[in-house]
């Protein structure tokens, strides 16, 4: 019996069984016309040393179903890609997504990965939108199937300048002098430079007196705040990561340097463990940073579906803008009706969405698949929240400006 | 013939065929592997490559760098700015890029020889001038500084072959890599068995006794550092047009010059194959681990909800530490051992 069951299969039946599931599974059916569902590759960093930040991304990715399926978008089918903080790895699992079958990719933070990813999804033509990477050249190279609504390094600089201008004025409160404080990587030292170049053109109202760069993995920065102190700029300006914004933050009150205000351009002093290591003493610091806007029906969705999944956490610009590419990808699907490559490319050109998360008008590729201006806000901490304080148009809260003094609190 | 002769020679009969099979095996890789399984395969030899060049100094000179990365960003950095300023193609830009690569390693050869600066003490120096060229390079505009350097791809470049340009399909980049990744080990075999590479193991047994009996140590030291900056150059070269993006922090980071050393050591240091069997046991262990998660996942023995982001480098990372326990002249002396794979008294 069992060798006539065995037998009933013959080799060749067998292997050409095989060969056919093989060549199948190779061959995904990226083509199929009319779909009901699209599969998105999502690729971020969600081990190494930027997980945290490849986890905070996701989350946003996790409620968008939800609350998109609500609002009658189409179905999506997630398959995750991860990274691992390297260049190399993301473009091998670019590579693998695809192979998976994923239709368009979501990804992938940092612009290094990024554009390693961008390579690999413009040689195979298949859409990638950008969550998060501020690189100007990743939307300058020609590339015609990357799509990026996040601001590029020139404009959140820009933008920083412009917000502080605004607060200036409105506060009447205008510091003349500035000391800015930086982390010693390529993040920092690239911002802090665009800063320092930038301050004239801009024509500020303050000197930056002092530029001090630190260690990216110094602990204790009681000489980084002397210099600051011995400096007496009436403001800090900081370009930090969230361990260092924390010890500064400490330092700063532990030396009693009383200032004007703190601004940051960066992560690290808007975020959750920030905010819960210094307490009162994080309040009033404002972040010029991409942000989300409450002010938006889908933002107020987006919250009340991340409250629920995700209880006692925040949302900060790596939730929104992922969420946001989300939400690119179903709209463009929505209007494309097919998760053919090129139907999906031409959906995204034409992408005219003014119900997103973050602020801005809207969301509008130009030729070069950059929406030509993102821009960015000014986020304020109290009481443990982070509130948009500028621009007007998308601000919950009036700025507090001079920050209250550490004694005061 | 003689070369492959040579290169065959340490090889039993089972070795042999284990390793004809292996090629053909790998030369067929892109007719049976998926797009994915192929870029992996690249990063495998890419990275045998690199670590041949590291073992070249360690493991036969006695030399202990843990910059190596400064040097395969030179060659590509190089490389890249000639094709992209004045359009030299790589196929000819390999030869200033490489050159580039082999002065600093000159440089930094003679400064440590000169002074006698060896064991950690050149390792630092090592990694002083990688973090240094790294710095430079942060603050170099028409290198793209901290912003990266980026060469320009489109659909069309993932077509054909041009060699040339290196502009072509992601076979073509394998099949590069895995021609250059077996030169490697093949002139590494024909420098073991040439009298530099007596002169280099005497060096690195005994340095006193090397120099005792006449060997001048500056100099075949120096051809050391020579060749191998120069492997690693041509490394650069390969990395630059295959990913087509270079960012300072990423390229210079110490984190690839350790990465080039893991295969060498999990393989064996000081030994032919060591640097190629251990990137061939390290690169595809990450992999498998994560499909043997995702496998876990999809048969619900884990619920698929559960994110185990991370994991897999903490399973990778404990492989690698009971590889270096256990193991710790490296698995390929001991896997040659068990399946008999070289022939008796013959180095592998």
């Amino acid at each position: 019996m069992k060798s006539r069951m065995t037998s009933a299969v013959s080799r060749r039946t067998l292997l050409a069984g095989v060969g056919a599931s093989a060549l199948a599974a190779s061959v995904p059916l990226r083509h199929g016309l009319a779909a009901s569902k699209i599969k998105v590759g999502i690729l971020l960093p969600r081990s190494g040393p930027q997980a945290q930040i490849g986890i905070d991304c996701q989350r946003g990715a996790d409620v968008a179903p939800e609350v998109l399926g609500a609002m009658g978008y189409p179905e999506m089918e997630y398959i995750l890609g991860d990274t691992e903080t390297k260049v190399d790895v993301a473009r091998a699992q670019a590579e693998k997504l695809i192979d998976a079958g994923a239709h368009v990719i979501v990804g992938a933070f940092d612009s290094g990965q990024t554009m390693a990813a961008a390579q690999v999804c413009e040689q195979k033509n298949i859409p990638l939108v950008v969550n998060i990477a501020a690189v100007t050249k990743l939307t300058e190279l020609g590339y015609k199937w990357v799509f990026r609504n996040f601001p590029t390094g020139p404009m959140i600089v820009g933008d920083a300048f412009k917000n502080q201008k605004t607060l200036f004025a409105e506060s009447g409160a205008t510091p003349k002098s500035v000391a800015l404080l930086h982390v010693n990587d390529t993040f920092g030292t690239s911002l802090s430079g665009a800063l320092m170049a930038l301050t004239p053109k801009f024509k500020m109202p303050y000197k930056i007196v002092e530029k001090i760069p630190y260690d990216p993995y110094g602990r204790d920065f009681s000489a980084e705040v002397r210099k600051v102190k011995a400096a007496k700029p009436e403001a800090l300006w900081a370009v930090s990561r969230l361990n260092d914004a924390i010890a500064i933050t400490k330092e700063l009150v532990r030396q009693r340097v009383d200032l004007m205000g703190i601004l940051s351009t960066g992560p690290g002093w808007y975020e959750d463990p920030y905010l819960q290591a210094t307490g009162k003493y994080g309040d009033d610091v404002i972040s010029l940073v991409p942000w989300v806007d409450y002010k938006k029906e889908m933002a107020r969705r987006m919250r009340d579906a991340y409250r629920k999944k995700f209880p006692g956490r925040s949302i900060t610009s790596n939730q929104g803008y992922t969420f946001d590419a989300v939400l690119i990808v179903a709209d463009a699907f929505k209007r494309a009706g097919s998760t053919k490559n090129t139907d999906l490319q031409a959906a995204l050109r034409t992408t005219d969405i003014t119900n997103n998360t973050t602020i801005g008008e809207g969301i509008r590729f130009n030729e070069k698949g950059q929406v030509p201006h993102v821009p960015c806000g000014a986020v304020q901490n109290r009481d443990g929240k982070q509130l948009v304080v500028l621009p007007k148009f998308a601000a919950v809260a009036e700025p507090i400006w001079p920050m209250r003094p550490w004694r005061e609190r | 013939m003689k070369a492959i002769d040579l290169f065959l020679s340490p090889l039993s009969a089972a070795g042999r065929w284990l390793g004809a099979v292996l090629l053909v095996v790998l030369l067929l890789l892109p007719y049976w592997g998926s797009s994915y399984v192929m870029t992996v395969a690249t990063t495998v030899f890419y990275l045998a490559l690199v670590g041949q060049s590291w073992n070249l100094m360690l493991g036969f000179a006695g030399l202990l760098s843990i910059g190596h990365a400064l040097f395969v960003g030179v060659g590509a950095y190089a490389s890249a700015y000639l094709f992209s300023a004045i359009g030299l193609p790589p196929a000819i830009g390999v030869v200033p890029a490489v050159a580039l690569a082999v002065l600093i390693g000159l440089l930094i050869g003679y400064l440590g020889f000169r002074f006698a600066i060896g064991g950690v003490y050149f390792a630092l120096l090592t990694i002083a001038f990688a973090e240094f060229v790294r710095i430079v390079v942060d603050h170099v505009p028409w290198l793209g500084a901290t912003e990266g350097f980026f060469l320009k791809v489109s659909a069309a470049d993932r077509h054909g072959i041009d060699l040339a340009n290196l502009r072509g399909a992601p076979e073509m980049y394998y099949y590069l890599i895995m021609a250059l990744a077996l030169g490697a080990l093949v002139l590494c075999r024909y420098l073991l068995r040439s009298r530099l590479g007596y002169y280099w193991q005497a060096i690195r047994d005994d340095p006193e006794a090397a120099e005792a009996l006449g060997i001048n140590l500056l100099r075949y030291r120096m051809y050391a550092v020579a060749i191998s900056s120069g492997m690693a150059g041509v490394a650069g070269v390969f990395y630059a047009f295959y990913q087509n993006s270079l960012f300072p922090e990423i390229v210079f980071n110490i984190e690839r010059s350790i990465e080039a050393t893991l295969g060498s050591i999990v393989g064996g240091v000081g030994t032919l194959f060591g640097p190629i069997f251990g990137t061939f046991i390290l690169t595809p262990l990450g992999e498998f681990v994560t499909e043997g998660i995702d496998l876990l996942k999809h048969w619900r023995v884990i619920d698929p909800e559960t994110k185990l982001d991370g994991l897999k480098l903490l399973v990778w990372s404990f492989i690698v530490v009971l590889i270096v326990l256990f193991k710790p002249t490296g698995l390929w002396p001991w896997v040659c051992h068990r399946l008999r794979l070289t022939r008796p008294g013959a180095e592998g």
